[in-house]
């Protein structure tokens, strides 16, 4: 083995994205449909994961900006029939600039402070959307235009692909510029990072919109591809489902985080034959990684996985996460 | 310290933590080069003192003044930014981030800053710390007394006009005290200006050239080591009159 063959696990990536994009149409709808899902919650655990994992900020909004991002593109489409596209865009806007203001005003709080304040949040907006039911149709459900007029769920899952290929690009751009360092000093020690030069506030206002940004690009796909939203998507539920995920696969690494969305979602499905009973077996595993792996149940995995075809020398020596060059954003 | 060589100056500092009045109308001026000693007994008011002067407590009353510019409530990245460092009385590194990425955040807030430049001069410092072996470690998995040393490196990767070292002996072996106090001589020596706390006096005496006393949140002697050793008010703080 030789250090050329380092970044092997780049380029197996690569083949396997390939292959299920090549292969894709062999799936039955049943099981495109769990694959779209997955990778709908792959968007918002990678970005969860770098709010939670990366800065240490454990928000329970996240689904409210995903239920944000789906109403604000869905009602825009609606009202103004504007091109789908273009309402997502909009969603976007409106999770960063909120997620923006939220991020202002939790600046000073952190763990269960933060926790509760944004369920809060979430909450409110649950409420509300629950509550309109002039604009939003309340619980029945606000019935959206779809983004891809087929009954096909192919172009779906290749629009779903694409989404959290970009996201996931964008955001490892990110965690690997020195803004990714910066935001991992705040992380373990917000004094001690604002000694030596960070911006504090501004990096925290910064992650909140840029992760409730991604949020609400998730919302909008997700609107546009069930076809209806109703405010439980914003709701607990979903955040628990979510925290779980990211959690069991590992919040501190996007790839582990999205792993653990796959992971989970597959498996809910795959045991769905126990009804109720599977959920307890997720909350069962959720408290084993919590007491004994605290990095996730991927995240040892994946260590293992990006040393592929990396001499001994080079993988006793390297780093786990130390960034040897800046890549640029 | 003539006043044209004033660094920073805290003019009538006043902070309060309900009603404990942790620094009572302090003045206190750093000047180019100083090497200035700060002590005190217990809850004398010198950390809260440092974070002020440091960006990290907007005081009550009075101001902060750095290179003439009154810092109005300003952040302590901002203080950073115009080359205030600082340690902590209890360490503080990025536990989970390793040697070198400890060193290289401060480097890469530098304006201008390039990934190659700020990892090549962390590597240079992490030499002069006899840290080098150790860069890919986590900072959490050093003793206690290469945490100090970390610390004060990511403090010189700010290229610092001005450094406050807060207790940088507490709980450090002999021989690494040693190797400490040489370093800071070393960059004093280089032209950098030092504010070091400490309660050990030995290693004070050994550093500073001009020595400030507080008790009670006032500052109640400043001047040479020689002098103020001999002050009755320090005698009397020290003895707990």
């Amino acid at each position: 083995m030789t250090i050329g063959m380092r970044g092997l696990h780049v380029y197996i990536l690569l083949a396997a994205a390939a292959l299920a994009l090549v292969f894709a149409d062999r799936l039955s709808s049943y099981w495109m449909h769990v694959a779209i899902i997955a990778m709908f919650y792959g968007i918002l655990a990678s970005s969860w994961s770098l709010l939670a994992g990366y800065v240490g900020l454990f928000s329970l909004g996240h689904m409210a900006f995903a239920s944000i991002g789906g109403y604000t593109s869905g009602l825009l489409v609606q009202w103004y029939g504007i091109p789908i596209p273009l309402g997502m865009l909009a969603g976007i806007a409106v999770c960063c600039a909120l997620g923006g203001v939220i991020g202002w005003v939790c600046l000073r709080m952190s763990g269960p402070y933060l926790a509760i304040f944004t369920l809060g949040f979430a909450e409110i907006v649950r409420i509300i959307f629950a509550t309109e039911d002039d604009i939003t149709s309340g619980m029945a459900g606000l019935h959206v235009e779809r983004l891809f007029d087929t009954p096909s769920r192919l172009p779906y899952f290749y629009a779903a692909f694409a989404l959290l290929a970009v996201s996931l690009l964008l955001m490892g751009l990110i965690v690997r510029s020195r803004w990714g360092l910066f935001l991992r000093a705040i992380r373990e020690d917000e004094q001690a990072a604002s000694a030596s030069g960070v911006a504090v506030a501004r990096f925290r206002i910064l992650i909140f919109a840029i992760a409730s940004g991604f949020a609400g690009l998730a919302g909008g796909f997700y609107g546009h591809y069930i076809g209806i939203l109703t405010p439980s998507l914003g709701g607990l539920d979903f955040m628990a489902v979510l925290v779980v995920m990211t959690v069991l696969g590992g919040m501190e690494r996007l790839p582990t985080a999205v792993g653990g969305a796959f992971a989970v979602e597959f498996l809910l499905e795959i045991l769905r034959g126990y009804g109720q009973w599977r959920l307890p077996l997720f909350g069962l595993l959720l408290l084993l990684t919590m007491r004994f792996a605290r990095n996730g149940l991927l995240a040892p995995l994946w260590l293992q996985f990006v040393r592929l075809g990396e001499s001994p020398a080079v993988t006793a020596t390297a780093a786990q996460d130390v960034p040897q060059k800046e890549p640029g954003l | 310290m003539s006043a044209a060589a004033e660094l920073l100056r805290g003019a009538g500092l006043v902070k309060r933590f309900g009603g404990i009045v942790a620094n009572d109308a302090v003045d206190f001026a750093v000047g180019e080069g100083d090497l200035v000693g700060l002590i005190g007994p217990n809850g004398s008011g010198k950390t809260t003192l440092i974070n002020v002067l440091t960006g990290h407590l907007a005081p009550d009353g009075g101001q902060v003044v750095l290179r003439g510019r009154p810092m109005r409530g300003a952040a302590a990245h901002v203080y950073a930014a115009m080359g205030v460092a600082r340690t902590f009385q209890l360490t503080q590194l990025f536990a989970r981030m390793t040697v070198l990425e400890n060193l290289l955040v401060p480097g890469l807030t530098r304006p201008g800053s390039t990934w190659q430049a700020v990892a090549r001069r962390a590597r240079t410092t992490l030499e002069f710390l006899n840290l080098a072996h150790l860069e890919q470690l986590h900072a959490k998995n050093l003793s206690g007394g290469q945490q100090k040393l970390l610390e004060l490196g990511r403090c010189l990767m700010l290229e610092p006009a001005i450094l406050f070292l807060d207790e940088p002996f507490a709980g450090v072996h002999p021989h690494l005290r040693d190797g400490l106090i040489k370093r800071i001589q070393e960059l004093h020596s280089a032209g950098r200006t030092f504010v070091v706390v400490d309660h050990d006096m030995e290693s004070i005496l050994r550093v500073s050239q001009r020595l400030v006393v507080m008790a009670r949140g006032r500052k109640i002697a400043d001047g040479p080591p020689a002098e103020v050793r001999e002050d009755q008010a320090v005698l009397a703080a020290y003895a707990g009159l």
